[in-house]
């Protein structure tokens, strides 16, 4: 790409100052939280559909790059422009556009944040129930675009499971609505569910209908400490199997345990083992007797079973299991956690198998590897660290990561649960796919045929 | 920024290279030829590297609430000093990007890799003043304060607020002396003069000539200068044979308790009202306050029970939306309010709208966090702690 005197007047047209070419500010566009890297030719941050759709038909017709960005907290290079370009900002577009509490939904512009969402949502009694890690930070767009979720989505689903409609600019800068307000629909293909988790690389979400869910009551959590991550598997096989379906089910493997404990010896978490987080919500009620019933259920193969009833004893144990990522680097702070390989599924009976093999991996190019997840859905974080300064650190640390996502195909997983694909990981799609990954450019060039939209994802 | 426009940030080079916006298009790695090289721009790579861009820090850092654009958050300025590391040019949106922090710490104390992105950013301005890069602002104040000792330009004595008999009255030699700032000897002479009066009675005494006590300098880069001006105020210091020095300002404190030599005992103006809350004849006043924690004396330095121990004392204290550690900017701090006038109140504007209803004063314990805030306009008026306890004691 070569930047165009022309191209940026008529982009200044349409958004005035809200364009930069400056170096600095291409530079700071230039990442997100993954390792991948590209720097942009031109930053914009429209303000509403009609600016993106007149950016996006200008870019069509040039044939310029685009690559949309929320708030640049994904980890896989989703939102860098690595052919160059436009980067779109969307961050500015965050009204939340109406709360339509009596058909249980919300339509929101695309940069409000997750948790000013709940925020509003809060005080009317409910809540929207994708909640990343990141949920301080990252855009409802972005959360739609990787499909994004968290520990609760193992009993409320991913963000998939909430977009009812979806307002988008396609490639030439067409506006469209992919849905309705509607519960359900039996007319046509599901547009909705395509741009879903597409990363950008088909549309460019403007506003988005959101269902929402009514807060529960109450939460309750059992912490539990088994002998072997088998077992730990086994009483989570049990646990659904009894009828119970948690709001969050977590595992913490014997490792992390082991650095958490190093890093604070007080931290609520038991001594030994591999720890099951089994968090149930609803009425006061029904909390109790699903708690009632994990216990039961732990109790003939925990080492170690715990309740807790409290908010602030809640928090607490929720609050050691979020020092994962830190702890290593306090301990010793040569050490970074670097995002990759981070975020490999497996069916969930496999989880036991997969944190073995890591743990092999582990010792093999040794890094250390904390290995934590959403053992409800099969989802496994594996957290790699090493000295950044060291570039033989970073050699080892690619090939683990490699050597990771191998693993999780082979066992018939999946190389991202949550976190996306972007530039990161597309090398393994073919892997993945097989065949039904030609379908994917089918669609990809039926949409977006002179391949501006976010060039250089998905494998595409 | 609502509007979403850029906000006018101006700067300068005082350095010999032109910077000039360069029009991009260009890769990473073919940036030209470098201004400084990789091994002359000396910030700890750790500290720098510590950042791993998970972007936590864009949800806090109130610059950016109200500039929009990346450069403007603690993750963009740790990505432009990392460039700068690795030899990049620094453009003239390098030098806004870094001096509207206002380091006011949010940042780093929601960071999850523990970095500290104020004091990074901090050595950067430093390494930027070493190779000539400075903005108007800045060089502006380097220059006020070096020939006038103090940020304002001010010519009169700093200690105008006495009359010529009390300032006969200062004692040569106390245990305790009292370090007014630049704020409250010219801009609230009133709060150092309500602050000497409680603290003479202590036996507190003041310095002949204290000078700034190179904050501005040293938050902004300028460390020759700041130790220059804090020589002069350390050979001051140890004159009056002191041990502890007790300071109104919170620019002042964070600067002579972590920036001077490790001499004297540093407390702040509300620790030592807290400390001495049974011998000051206080009355109860039937009003309800909020409080401020400024940056530098809160965050940065954990004092957060003390002030709140003494408006306890006096009156109903009722928070404010965000508060001790969650506490949000005031917008002054970081040379911002000098340099950027415009964002400073900006910021200044947000944090007003932590303001419960409700409360008949917003009590801090800054004299620029009083200044940006009343500057601000907000709807309540804005109080120094001292001047509660004033109320109290009358
Ligand atoms: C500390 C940390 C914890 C995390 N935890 C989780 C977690 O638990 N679960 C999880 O799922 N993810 C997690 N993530 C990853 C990431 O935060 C999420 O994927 C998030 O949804 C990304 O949102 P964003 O606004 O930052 O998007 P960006 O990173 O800016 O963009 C993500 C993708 O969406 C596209 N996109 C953005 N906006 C639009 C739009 N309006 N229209 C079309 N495409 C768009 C971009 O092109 C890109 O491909 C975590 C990240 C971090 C740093
Ligand atoms: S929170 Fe810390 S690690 Fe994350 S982007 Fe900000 S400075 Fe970097
Ligand atoms: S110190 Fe404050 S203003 Fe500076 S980067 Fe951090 S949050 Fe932003």
């Amino acid at each position: 790409m070569t930047v165009n005197a022309d191209v940026i007047d008529e982009l200044r047209e349409i958004v005035g100052k809200r364009v930069s070419v400056s170096p600095s500010e291409l530079y700071c566009y230039s990442s997100d939280a993954s390792q991948v890297r590209g720097l942009p030719d031109y930053v914009l941050r429209p303000l509403n559909t009609e600016e993106v759709s007149r950016i996006v038909r200008l870019a069509y017709e040039r044939e310029i790059p685009v690559t949309v960005r929320g708030a640049g907290t994904g980890l896989a290079g989703g939102a860098v422009p690595v052919k160059g370009g436009i980067v779109l900002d969307m961050s500015g577009m965050d009204r939340i556009v109406e709360l339509d509490i009596d058909n249980i939904q919300v339509v929101v512009e695309p940069g409000v944040i997750q948790d000013k969402l709940n925020e509003a949502l809060k005080p009317l009694g409910f809540f929207f129930p994708p909640n990343p890690g990141s949920s301080a930070m990252c855009t409802i767009g972005g959360m739609i675009a990787y499909n994004a979720s968290g520990m609760r989505c193992v009993k409320y689903g991913t963000t998939r499971n909430y977009v009812r409609d979806l307002e988008v600019v396609l490639a030439d800068g067409k506006v469209i609505h992919t849905g309705s307000r509607m519960l359900k629909s039996a007319a046509g293909y599901d547009l909705t569910q395509l741009m879903v988790g597409s990363e950008g690389t088909l549309g460019i979400i403007t506003k988005a209908s959101l269902k929402i869910a009514p807060l529960p009551k109450t939460r309750k959590l059992v912490m539990a400490a088994f002998e072997s991550a088998e077992l730990a598997g086994k009483a989570v096989v049990k646990t659904f199997s009894s009828g119970v379906v948690p709001s969050a089910c977590e595992i913490l493997d014997r490792v992390s345990l082991k650095v958490l404990k190093r890093y604070d010896p007080n931290l609520v978490l038991p001594a030994e083992g591999d720890v099951i987080l089994f968090e149930v919500d609803g009425t006061e009620n029904s909390a109790r007797e699903a708690a009632a019933q994990v216990m039961e259920v732990c109790s003939g193969l925990a080492l170690t079973l715990k309740l807790a009833e409290s908010e602030e004893e809640m928090t607490k144990i929720w609050a050691a299991r979020r020092l994962v990522g830190a702890a290593v680097s306090r301990l010793d702070p040569t050490k970074s956690r670097i995002y990759v390989g981070e975020d490999v599924g497996v069916p969930m009976k496999q989880i036991p198998k997969l944190l073995e093999k890591v743990q092999e991996i582990s010792e093999e190019f040794e890094l250390p590897a904390m290995k934590y997840g959403h053992i409800g859905d099969g989802n496994l974080h594996v957290a790699l660290f090493i000295d950044v300064l060291k570039e033989d650190e970073w050699a080892r640390l690619n090939a683990a990561a490699d050597k990771i996502h191998r693993t999780a195909i082979e066992l018939g997983g999946t190389v991202s649960s949550e976190h996306g694909v972007g530039a990161a990981r597309g090398q393994y799609m073919e892997l993945q796919w097989g065949p039904a990954f030609g379908v994917m450019r089918t669609i990809k060039n039926a949409l977006d045929p002179k391949g501006i939209l976010n060039p250089g994802k998905l494998g595409l | 920024m609502k509007n979403g426009e850029k906000k006018e940030m101006k700067q300068v080079k005082t350095g010999k290279k032109e910077s000039g916006k360069k029009e991009s298009g260009k890769k990473i790695e073919a940036q030209g030829k470098n201004q400084i090289k990789k091994q002359s721009f000396e910030v700890d790579q750790r500290s720098v590297y510590k950042c791993v861009q998970c972007g936590t820090c864009r949800s806090v850092c109130p610059v950016f609430e109200v500039v929009g654009w990346e450069s403007a958050n603690t993750r963009g300025r740790m990505l432009i000093i990392k460039s700068l590391l690795e030899g990049r040019d620094p453009d003239s949106d390098v030098l806004s990007s870094l001096a509207t922090c206002t380091t006011c710490g949010i940042c780093a104390e929601k960071c999850p890799a523990g970095a500290n992105p104020p004091k990074v950013v901090e050595a950067a301005r430093a390494e930027l003043v070493k190779q000539g890069v400075v903005g108007e602002g800045q060089a502006k104040l380097n220059a006020t304060l070096t020939k006038f000792g103090n940020s304002f330009g001010e010519t009169k004595s700093r200690l105008h607020w006495l009359s010529e008999a009390e300032r006969s009255e200062i004692p040569k030699k106390a245990d305790y002396v009292y370090f007014v700032g630049c704020f409250d000897s010219y801009r609230y002479p009133e709060f150092a003069k309500k602050t000497f009066e409680v603290l003479r009675k202590f036996g507190v005494t003041l310095l002949q000539d204290e000078r700034c006590c190179a904050s501005p300098l040293l938050r902004t880069g300028f460390l020759e200068s700041a130790e220059k001006i804090m020589e002069h105020n350390l050979e001051e210091l140890r004159k009056t044979g002191a041990h502890t020095i007790i300071t109104g300002c919170a620019g002042c404190y964070t600067t002579l308790k972590n920036d001077y030599p490790d001499e004297f005992r540093v407390i702040s103006v509300p620790e030592f009202l807290a400390e001495h809350l049974e011998e000051l004849p206080l009355k109860k006043l039937d009003l309800t306050v909020s409080y401020h924690d400024p940056c530098h004396l809160g965050r940065h330095n954990e004092i957060y029970d003390e002030p709140r121990k003494v408006i306890r004392a006096i009156c109903e204290l009722k928070e404010m939306k965000n508060i001790r550690e969650n506490s949000r900017c005031c917008g002054g701090g970081g040379g911002v309010r000098i340099g950027y006038p415009e964002i400073s109140l900006d910021l200044a504007k947000k944090r007003l709208e932590d303001v419960p209803e409700g409360v008949d004063y917003l009590v801090t314990s800054c004299p620029l966090c009083v200044r940006n805030l009343r500057d601000a306009g907000g709807d309540v008026e804005v109080l120094d702690l001292i001047e509660l306890v004033a109320l109290a004691l009358e």
